[in-house]
């Protein structure tokens, strides 16, 4: 638990360091993530060797007080988490167009880290509320280092997650008005399917859904996530986002009684399928390439809902594994996309689609680096996205009734296969290359490569993941 | 209709009330203030269920002191974002 | 109807009275008044549902500072302050909010008698806390993570304004009567934040009250000119913004690695830590209101 609680409190301090003292050492952030990372794969490590902890903050006992868990899933969020972070990092502190230099894109990433880090280990509605505010305003914040421009796109933003909260907020004061305790543990013994429980998940579900811009509440994240600087949209996308998803999965995983969670389920399923549909045809369309990445999202986060109903439908935890590994792979994959995105935008001057014209003779890396992660993000074999949507779709084979699902899982291949291949054919259109205003950054073209290259190595240590999630539950 | 349940149903209307005028509004001020209205709705609930014992439940009440600060540093956060001057010069500068 | 629940329901019906017409008034500067007296009438409410920390809490932000900010903002964006048609067609939307209301309403009816066992629990620890008003122990001990992480919301709230530039408020030009009052009530606010302060360790105040009342003192001695300009740049300021949460964490961090565990204060110096986390959150939030309501010329770039 010390290694976890270390990986909180380093960007935590980190943060405040470089507020006080003024200095933006990219450098210093670099380091503070790195050994973040190493403190979360000792935690990682531990609950390898030892299985789950618990932690009673301040020495309280539960109703009374906050409890942390390290679970596995936890101690992997963490890892995943630092991990990010670092490769963001190192490639702000590297490229020239990340749009972060002279800001204080440092500390609030480092403050955005802790957050996640404090959101993953808590099991308590109230505190979860604190971080979810403590994310949308380190999100917002960091959207608006863009400039004026983001302006708009950031207050839409920051006026409905603070609407998404009060609905949560809501939620939570109702269960803890009929069952009178707060942690997730005490609360999924006692809850029973009556009016103000069903009310409570309504709004608990209704706020996450909003914060995690799930399918139809979506509209809000293309624009935002686009408005913001290159390193901020790839944090945005690849973490901020599954911090209520994690909280979602937890409150209808555990809490809900299990009728109203199957009712649920097919609610969720066929959301899931309906964003991996309209957000894919979204991205499509849209003219601007950053808009197009923050589509994508939309589109994937389908999976990860498509996940959540059928996990509760069937109440098959294989389906938590499948979500689980979507979101890493998801993640991984869309920082590689949006820092390429962003190299390419910066250098050839044009937000436009068609501005990528001979994008691959002029920036071959950043571009190998898009069609890479759009790979992974189509689930294409041996790729992180891969293993993700097997695990998903093996479920599914199992019963002729099952089998419409995977219908579903078909079209949203297909129409993510359609945006992934407009950018790559329009790169590939080399009769009259469009000019980059810069010499092209190779460097932090291979940075923008480097999550990539990860998600596709995930299928060398996804099969003992797997089978280590299956043996112990998450 | 006994004290609580008059200030349930008060919490939840405003609550209503802030959610309605959050959707119909255009005006910056006055989403901001929708969402503030929201949040008052919100603690009358919490604060309500805190006193419908004769010992009054301290947690529930410093719950709401932590909202209370979180609503007001995130409402000087988009009061100040809502009306920042689209032009301005540190802004542009720092382009 | 005893005639407690008359006053209930008259005191409901006018909280829903004002903020309907704050939130639909055809004026904007109407609308603020109304909803500063809404914030008023607030902290009333809670007065009377016995939540006193609460009370004066609401009375020192939501009817203040945060009025305060709401005509200031009022004053930087007065060109678009006419009222825009609404999206949706009045009569639906105000159908749809009725529905959902019926819904919420009939749902809640069976908390007002259901209850929690937390609140005897507190009771039996109130003595390990170190304190010995309920609220302040829930908040400084038993969950005292979601105050820490309050702290970090304050502090990131500044550094979004930060992003924004300049122009918090225009400083009008100092008015005789305002330097007059303002030089008898400052002490007043610092006197009564302190006591706040101190009270909260048995009776209803604390950190949070203490450090807005405070906010309010200095940002009218700033408005009075009697203050000089409050920035970012300069090291104490931020070491005063920084502090509360840099105690609180490195508490927390000591008590994990030489003590019993995270938060866990060593029996006996409960009293300590927590008088010094409340010392250096009081001046962390009186700071950081300060500088959300009056935040001046900053240069984010050094």
């Amino acid at each position: 638990m010390s290694a976890a609680l270390l990986s909180l409190l380093i960007p935590l301090l980190t943060a405040l360091i470089l507020l006080l003292v003024r200095v933006r050492a990219g450098s210093l952030v670099i380091l503070a993530n790195a050994t973040s990372l190493g403190c979360a794969a000792l935690a990682l490590h531990q609950v390898v060797i030892n299985g789950a902890q618990q932690l009673n903050l301040g020495g309280w006992e539960t109703p009374l007080g906050i409890r942390f868990e390290l679970g596995p899933l936890t101690a992997l969020l963490l890892v995943f988490t630092a991990l990010i972070h670092l490769l963001v990092a190192i490639y702000a502190q590297r490229s020239r167009h990340s749009q972060t230099r002279d800001t204080d894109f440092w500390p609030l990433s480092c403050l955005l880290h802790a957050s996640l880090g404090a959101l993953w280990l808590s099991r308590d509605l109230f505190n979860w509320y604190v971080t979810l505010e403590l994310l949308g305003l380190v999100a917002v914040a960091m959207v608006i280092l863009s400039g004026p421009r983001s302006h708009v796109p950031a207050l839409r933003y920051l006026l409905l997650s603070l609407a998404a909260s009060l609905c949560y907020l809501l939620g939570v004061a109702l269960l803890y008005g009929q069952y009178g305790v707060l942690d997730i543990r005490a609360l999924a013994g006692v809850t029973s399917n009556d009016q103000v429980t069903r009310l409570a998940l309504l709004l608990l579900t209704l706020g996450l859904m909003i914060k995690a811009a799930l399918w139809p509440l979506h509209q809000w994240l293309p624009a935002a996530h686009a408005a913001a600087p290159t390193a901020v949209s790839a944090l945005l996308s690849a973490l901020v986002v599954k911090g209520p998803l994690f909280i979602l999965w937890m409150l209808w995983d555990n809490v809900a009684p299990e009728e109203l969670a199957r009712q649920a389920g097919i609610f969720f399923a066929v959301a899931g399928i309906a964003a991996l549909v309209s957000g894919g045809l979204a991205a499509l369309r849209t003219p601007w390439i950053k808009v197009l990445v923050a589509y994508s999202t939309v589109a994937q986060l389908g999976y990860a809902l498509l996940a959540l109903g059928l996990l509760l439908y069937w109440q098959d935890a294989t389906m938590s594994i499948a979500l689980w590994l979507f979101v890493i792979a998801h993640g991984l994959a869309k920082v590689s996309m949006f820092l390429a995105a962003g190299e390419i935008q910066a250098t050839l001057g044009s937000r436009h689609v068609s501005a990528l014209k001979g994008a691959s003779q002029t920036m071959p890396i950043a571009m190998f680096a898009f069609a890479v992660a759009g790979g992974s993000l189509i689930g294409l074999p041996p790729s992180g996205g891969f293993v993700a949507k097997w695990v998903l779709l093996q479920p599914l084979f199992l019963e002729p009734a099952r089998w419409p699902w995977a219908l579903g899982v078909l079209l949203g291949t297909l129409a993510s296969a359609g945006y992934v291949f407009r950018v790559v054919a329009i790169a590939f259109d080399r009769a009259d290359p469009n000019p980059p205003d810069y010499d092209p950054d190779v460097s932090a073209q291979w940075l923008a490569m480097l999550p990539a290259l990860i998600v596709w190595a995930m299928a060398l240590i996804s099969e003992p993941l797997i089978e280590w999630f299956q043996e112990v539950g998450l | 209709m006994t004290s609580t349940l008059i200030y349930l149903c008060g919490g939840v209307s405003l609550w209503v009330l802030g959610l309605h005028a959050l959707l119909v509004h255009r005006n910056a001020l006055r989403r901001i203030m929708a969402v503030n209205v929201m949040g008052s709705g919100v603690f009358m609930v919490m604060v309500a269920l805190a006193s419908r014992d004769s010992a009054v439940d301290p947690v529930l009440q410093a719950l709401v002191v932590t909202g209370l600060v979180v609503a007001a540093s995130a409402t000087a956060f988009t009061l100040r974002l809502a009306t920042a001057d689209p032009l301005d010069e540190d802004d542009q500068e720092r382009k | 109807m005893a005639a407690e629940q008359l006053f209930d329901l008259t005191l409901i019906l006018l909280l829903l009275g004002l903020a309907g017409a704050a939130l639909h008034t055809r004026s904007l500067y109407t609308s603020i008044v109304l909803f500063i007296v809404f914030g008023l009438m607030l902290a009333l409410t809670w007065a009377r549902l016995g939540a006193v920390d609460l009370a004066l809490a609401e009375a020192a932000i939501g009817a203040g500072l945060i009025g305060v900010m709401l005509l200031a903002a009022l004053a930087r964006s007065a060109a678009d302050s006419t009222s825009q048609p609404a999206r949706v067609p009045l009569s639906i939307s105000l159908l749809l909010g009725v529905l959902v209301l019926a819904l919420l309403i009939r749902a809640i009816q069976p908390l007002a008698d259901s209850n929690s066992v937390l609140p005897a629990l507190v009771d039996t620890h109130l003595d390990e806390s170190g304190v010995s008003h309920p609220v302040t122990a829930v908040l400084l001990n038993f969950r005292a993570w979601d105050t820490l992480l309050e702290l970090v919301v304050l502090l990131l709230a500044l550094i979004g304004v930060r992003q924004l530039g300049s122009s918090g408020m225009a400083l009008p030009p100092t008015w005789p009567l305002l330097r007059a009052w303002s030089r008898m009530l400052a002490p007043l606010t610092i006197i009564v934040g302190g006591y706040l302060l101190w009270r909260g360790s048995h009776a209803p105040g604390g950190a949070f009250q203490a450090g807005a009342v405070l906010a309010a003192g200095a940002v009218m001695l700033r408005l009075a000119g009697l203050l000089p300009a409050i920035r970012w740049s300069r090291w104490p300021v931020r070491a005063l913004m920084l502090g509360g949460v840099a105690t609180f964490a490195l508490v927390a961090a000591g008590t994990h690695w030489m003590g019993d565990g995270w938060l866990n204060y060593p029996p006996g110096w409960s009293k300590q830590l927590i008088l010094l986390i409340e010392i250096t959150a009081t001046l962390s939030i009186a700071t950081s209101l300060t500088v959300l309501v009056i935040g001046e010329n900053e240069h984010p770039a050094p």
